[in-house]
């Protein structure tokens, strides 16, 4: 199994950057060519993505969660299964590339630095552990998405601004679209994130009874997370909307990335995984 | 193949020509009646704003694209019409230009695939003044191929051409739905009224009219069945539309940035677009400066406008070759039509149908018989095709017109699917 694992291992990036050529050249040129098999193609990914999370769990006797680069491997494979349903369910295909890019940045970094670990420490073996961090990936999979479509709407708002109709403006859906997108992407990242901090708080005294609330990654995710509390309050109150509130997702998503790098390569936390 | 045509459009006359001799409906009705009373057998009459064209079928060898020119110019004697302002088509060239003319590629606006409703509806009216034949029957088969082909396999008529649909295009790229949204037209005369209409068929929700002359006004908004203010205090309705068209002829700014200012503020600062089509303009560009407000004018369309065409022009060679694809295939039916070939054809077909049979059931016979089955086939079927061979020789050695000889053979062809034969075997 574990020859499966490598191999597999190193034809994901390669999986997901044929799968955004396709999904680039469709974008770029328009037609109705690739609209169908590009769809194909990133289902396929998908699979052997999944294939990929399967063996690693079978062989490795632990879901990977356990480590920085297994986490990574997850996310990239949430990001785009989220993209996949979303592109299933509203139809709008035009924005393939500019979500497949972040899950192939995150499974380079994952294949380069990604090791067999069999020996995982006891405290990381728990359900609820499990179900913090699926809930925390997903969360992150919508705060990326959310993001993303924000990047859109600021390039495609300035675009029409400024006169400028070119690729961007022939391809992306309306402005609203993107909108309502980032927005439906924040709220599932942001319901996502409260459940991960709820059952981080009721896990964390369980597993390190010493452990201080005052430790930088849970003060990052409580800022991101405040973040975008705010910023769904003013949107439902209707006092926010457009730029304002899209700005906002793209500093809660710098936000949440600086947090988990900060932690995982250069802070002591007990996020760090060991 | 002798189909004439001749064709005066806005390469070769201008547009006042070009609107003199514009024939409506009635009138291609009558003219179609004289031109078969005359020296046409069958044809078609092809008539826009842009162009009129007339392809027809002679009664004689000795018929001419002159006279074909005189029957327009005779119906409408009071226009002078010139050589120059005439294109002529012969043949090959009548159906290559009519199938261009179909798929828009001769059109003013490149790709505008009015005109191939506009020829449809062309030989709709040929059809039923019994002046289309199976000759132009199987032409227009062949021009509604091209012109479907054209919008299916390429992009020749996508995106806006014309200043109004770009500014639909704008808004939509703006705004997801316009059922949701409300308009507000400013002026309206002609480049107004026209932004209502389209407006109102791509669904807008809420649509409202202001003109300088109150009853004007009115009178679009009872056709249209939307709001109208007077032009006295539109401006304290501006903060209640999310699209602002303005088409006035006024000389200076009618809608200041101060205006828009406050409208937004009022807005709560909800997207507005204002599309200033009216030349002076309308409304100062200086709101573009305010934020989720979209300022247009007639230049900022315009670029969206040019760089479509742009890409329909691309697309040209693309059509070009569907074109002659077809051609290729039309005159590959046309050239079946002779006697030869056709009793050729038939004969193989009958041969094919007996020795299928033949081979189906041959178990059934003993051995002597089986020679005896092939010999009584063969002579049945020699007997049933000995008349329409002697009749298909008769056509062929008649002094009828080549078109009424290919108009009988491709009956005959039809009668046997022939003709989907000949793909087959291929």
């Amino acid at each position: 199994m574990l020859p499966t694992i490598h191999t597999l291992n190193i034809l994901l990036p390669f999986f997901y950057i044929a799968t955004f050529a396709i999904y680039f050249y469709d974008f770029q040129q328009g037609g109705k060519k690739f609209e169908n098999s590009k769809r194909l193609f990133l289902f396929l990914t998908l699979i052997f993505h999944f294939l990929y999370l399967l063996l690693r769990t079978i062989e490795f006797n632990h879901p990977p969660i356990t480590n920085v680069f297994e986490i990574f491997t997850v996310l990239a494979f949430s990001i785009s299964f989220a993209y996949f349903i979303l592109e299933l369910v509203t139809d709008i295909r035009g924005t393939g590339p500019f979500i497949i890019i972040i899950s192939i940045i995150f499974q380079v970094i994952s294949t380069l630095f990604i090791q067999d670990l069999t020996e995982v420490k006891e405290v990381l073996r728990s359900n609820l552990l499990g179900i913090h961090v699926i809930s925390a990936l997903i969360g992150y999979s919508g705060i990326t998405i959310s993001a993303v479509y924000g990047v859109l709407y600021l390039i495609l708002y300035n675009e029409i601004k400024l006169n400028k109709f070119g690729l961007i403006f022939n391809r992306l859906p309306s402005l609203e679209i993107l909108e309502r997108m980032s927005f439906i992407a924040a709220i599932i990242g942001f319901v996502l994130l409260t459940i991960t901090i709820i059952i981080g708080i009721i896990w964390l005294p369980q597993a390190f009874p010493n452990i201080t609330f005052a430790d930088p990654k849970l003060i990052g995710t409580f800022a991101v997370w405040i973040l975008y509390g705010i910023g769904l309050i003013n949107k439902f109150l209707g006092k926010w909307r457009g730029k304002k509130l899209i700005i906002l997702s793209i500093i809660g998503f710098c936000l949440a990335i600086l947090s988990t790098m900060l932690t995982n390569f250069l802070g002591k936390s007990f996020h760090s995984f060991y | 193949m002798n189909l004439l045509g001749i064709s005066i459009n806005h390469r070769t006359a201008p547009v006042e020509l070009r609107e003199a001799l514009h024939l409506s409906e009635d009138e291609i009705r009558k003219f179609i009646q004289q031109t078969k009373d005359s020296a046409f057998a069958e044809g078609i009459i092809i008539s826009t704003c842009n162009r009129t064209e007339i392809y027809a079928i002679p009664k004689s060898d000795k018929t001419s694209l002159k006279d074909l020119e005189n029957l327009i110019k005779n119906y409408k004697s009071s226009f002078e019409v010139k050589d120059e302002n005439f294109q002529h088509f012969i043949s090959r060239e009548s159906i290559e230009h009519l199938f261009r003319v179909a798929c828009g590629i001769e059109s003013l606006l490149i790709g505008d695939n009015q005109i191939f409703k506009q020829v449809k509806d062309s030989f709709l009216i040929s059809e039923e003044m019994n002046f289309a034949g199976v000759l132009i029957r199987r032409v227009m088969d062949a021009a509604t191929r091209v012109g479907k082909r054209a919008i299916n396999e390429t992009t020749i008529s996508e995106g806006a051409v014309t200043v109004s649909y770009a500014a639909v295009q704008l808004v939509e790229k703006i705004f997801s739905n316009l059922q949701k949204k409300s308009a507000l037209i400013i002026g309206t005369g002609e480049t107004g009224e026209l932004a209502a209409k389209h407006l109102r068929d791509r669904g807008i929700g809420r649509l409202a009219l202001t003109n300088r002359s109150f009853e004007k006004a009115e009178k679009l908004a009872a056709e249209l069945k939307t709001a109208v203010f007077p032009f006295s205090n539109f401006k304290e309705h501006l903060h209640k539309f999310d699209i602002i068209v303005s088409a006035t002829s006024a000389e200076g700014l009618i809608i200041t940035k101060k205006d828009i200012d406050e409208a937004m503020k009022k807005r709560n600062y909800a997207s507005m677009v204002l599309m200033d089509i009216a030349i002076p303009r309308d409304i100062d560009p200086e709101s573009k400066k305010i934020d989720y407000v979209f300022y247009h004018d007639i230049d900022s369309l315009n670029i969206i406008v040019e760089q479509n065409l742009g890409k329909r022009k691309t697309e040209i060679p693309k059509v070009e070759k569907i074109i002659q694809e077809e051609l290729d295939n039309f005159f590959e039916w046309y050239n079946s039509l002779e006697a030869a070939p056709t009793i050729k054809t038939l004969r193989d077909y009958f041969e094919s149908v007996r020795a299928e049979e033949v081979e189906k059931n041959i178990n059934k016979f003993s051995e002597d018989d089986k020679e005896k089955l092939e010999i009584i086939t063969k002579r049945i079927i020699n007997k049933i095709l000995h008349h329409p061979t002697i009749e298909l020789r008769k056509i062929s050695e008649s002094d009828l017109r080549a078109e009424d000889t290919a108009a009988k053979i491709s009956i005959i062809r039809d009668l046997f699917g022939l003709n989907s034969k000949n793909k087959e075997n291929k």
